[in-house]
């Protein structure tokens, strides 16, 4: 009796499923496994990033301003309003907007191409035998390991005009006759690029080091054989065998630059210069000065759609083609 | 064309070649330590020192080291404390500590009982949709937050509104974003750290009279230790580091250490000497911890991108 009550229970509970659920009662018990393991995940994920993004682009659709901060679904809908807006050149926000744009793209190719620079070069340093290599490499990687926020004012006080030790150095080796304003004017956004490239090479540099490490040490004996230089070597086997690698850092360094907040926003400081100002720090004083959520919602989009373009366009014509001609 | 006889010998030019990469990693070295080294030395700097037009670049003068030699105590009074004693009082520094202790600590436990599940699913398990959650999943790693911030405040405010139960400038707001923005680095790591166990461990566990969850639990788990500590850390930093959502939805009594540390600059003052102490403190723990767990820190790092 009680076997009959469980045997029709379960079968309840399978058209249940099978009625709500199509695809989960098509799993066998392992997979079904494996989604209750992943369901707090997508959970979260479901409630913290895919919901704020469809909100966020509904909003950028409505005028919420500070009358309806409070209240934003009473906001009206104003379809493309806002994205004509913040995308006219000819209006304040729209100059400010796209001048802010260029600024990012400086930001993320500048830093891409020191950090790239720096990374590889550590990386190739290290690759080579000597003693206390272990502890190089560990103190390279402290800069991306020390908080970031720390490291950021550290270099704030460093740059600073009057008693910045930079402008110090500078002055007394004789590069500079006077101090130079690193942090206002349009210095800012180089000091930016700089500043960020130190704290990311790191990450580079060990990602381009455990690269170099698997390539296979017969393709080096081979070139000698054949009377390589070191120039030789580096230039048609480390560089070329690097290259997925490079891939996949230079993808992630530049958009993870492009969507950085953390640095511009310590190392400006409350008054960051206008040449400092790239995009997501324009938005944020923006939208949250006055409370401009619509018109800040669409800077954000045409922001994340400028980035993701960017990263297709680089992994069509880079990543993709030399990834299948490398491995035929 | 250079002449032979100015030509160098093969070994001659081993040497020039190490030469040259000594010298670069000295370079590399100075230029990844002097910021750290400065923090520490302005930390025991007094206001005066530290805004004066020549700046010293020892702590000490060099005239002095027989007399320290001698008597290790005139240290206290050439290198100046003073900073770490008086920094609790002109901003809530403590605060900020334990802020910021309270919220990265629950974020890590909290992502890495979600992230273990989830890598675990990752690593030893097929399902259909595999792909598109692993892509999803870095995918939330593209997204400017700021296009987050904006939804989710007003999404806070309105929770506040109609329901009563206050979000905005509480632990537990902030925990919950944090956790979630964790969750998928969290799951890429440990799936690498997951892998390197070979499935028959888990087979042997469930011939032994483990379910899937005991395997998971009792088996699984204590061997990925190592992975599960250089996740946690990562994690720990992330949450400790965060600007952007910390600015907007933790303020006040649950100001992190990362936004109440840029109040010792204010409009007027800079008080950078014991803004630098402040920041010797929160750091100095975190570099000690990092050297101790650093080997699975940077396999875990490095398994992603070096692997296809």
């Amino acid at each position: 009796m009680a076997s009959t009550t469980r045997q029709f229970r379960r079968r309840l509970a399978d058209v249940q499923f099978g009625n709500y659920l199509p695809f989960y009662s098509r799993l066998s018990e392992e997979q079904r496994f494996a989604y209750k393991l992943l369901a707090p995940g997508l959970a979260m994920m479901c409630i913290i990033h895919f919901l704020p993004i469809i909100w966020g682009t509904l909003i950028s659709f409505m005028g919420v301003n500070s009358t309806y901060a409070q209240q934003w679904h009473r906001a009206p809908l104003v379809g493309l309003e806002n994205y004509f807006d913040v995308l006219d050149p000819g209006t304040v926000v729209g100059s400010r907007f796209w001048f802010s744009i260029r600024q990012t793209v400086i930001f993320a190719v500048g830093s891409l191409v020191v950090t790239y620079v720096l990374g590889l070069t550590a990386a190739l340093v290290l690759n080579q035998q000597f003693k206390g290599r272990f502890v190089a490499r560990t103190l390279l990687l402290l800069p991306w390991v020390a908080p970031v926020v720390v490291t950021l004012l550290i270099w704030r006080m460093m740059f600073q005009q009057q008693s910045g030790i930079i402008n110090n150095i500078l002055l007394s080796i004789g590069l500079i006759n006077e101090p130079i304003y690193w942090l206002i004017g349009d210095n800012a956004i180089w000091t930016l690029v700089l500043t960020h490239s130190w704290t990311q090479f790191p990450l580079v540099m060990i990602m381009l080091y455990a690269g170099l490490q698997g390539i296979p040490e017969q393709l080096y004996e081979a070139a000698s054989i054949d009377g390589a230089g070191r120039w030789e070597k580096f230039r048609y086997i480390t560089f070329p065998q690097l290259k997925p690698v490079s891939a996949v850092v230079v993808l992630l360094v530049m958009l993870w630059t492009m969507i950085n907040f953390t640095a511009p926003y310590v190392l400006l400081g409350a008054q960051p210069p206008r040449s400092g100002q790239v995009g997501i720090l324009y938005i944020y004083e923006f939208a949250f000065s006055n409370y401009q959520f619509g018109r800040g919602a669409a800077m954000s989009v045409v922001l994340f759609i400028i980035a993701m373009t960017m990263a297709m366009i680089y992994y069509k014509y880079l990543f993709d083609d030399d990834f299948t001609e490398g491995d035929e | 064309m250079i002449p032979d006889e100015l030509r160098l010998s093969p070994s001659a030019k081993d040497q020039l070649f190490d030469l040259l990469s000594r010298g670069i990693l000295g370079c590399l070295l100075l230029f990844a330590l002097f910021p750290i080294y400065w923090m520490i030395i302005s930390s025991f700097r007094t206001r005066t020192e530290i805004t004066a037009a020549d700046p010293q670049l020892l702590p000490i003068e060099l005239s002095e080291i027989p007399l320290i030699v001698q008597d290790p105590v005139i240290l206290l009074e050439i290198l100046h404390y003073e900073n770490y004693v008086t920094m609790w009082g002109r901003f809530p520094v403590l605060d900020y500590f334990i802020n910021s202790l309270v919220i990265a600590m629950t974020t890590t436990g909290f992502a890495l009982v979600v992230g273990c599940l989830g890598g675990y699913a990752f690593s030893k398990y097929r399902f259909p949709g595999k792909g598109a959650v692993g892509g999803a999943l870095l995918g939330t790693q593209m997204i400017p937050g700021i296009l987050i911030l904006l939804p989710m405040y007003l999404m806070f405010i309105w929770i506040q509104n109609n329901i009563g139960f206050p979000m905005v400038n509480t632990y537990h707001g902030i925990i919950f974003v944090y956790t979630t923005f964790t969750v998928p680095v969290a799951i890429w790591m440990l799936r690498g750290f997951f892998d390197t166990i070979p499935d028959s461990v888990e087979e042997a566990a469930r011939v032994d009279g483990c379910s899937r969850i005991q395997a998971l639990v009792r088996i699984i788990l204590p061997m990925a230790a190592p992975g599960i500590a250089a996740t946690g850390m990562f994690v720990f930093l992330v949450a400790f580091n965060e600007v952007l959502f910390a600015s907007i939805l933790a303020s006040g009594d649950v100001t992190p250490f990362a936004i109440g540390i840029q109040s010792f600059e204010t409009q007027t003052t800079a008080y950078w000497g014991e803004m630098m102490a402040a920041s010797t403190v929160a750091t100095a723990p975190i570099l000690v911890l990092f050297v101790l767990f650093q080997k699975p820190i940077v396999e875990g790092l490095t398994e992603g991108s070096v692997k296809q």
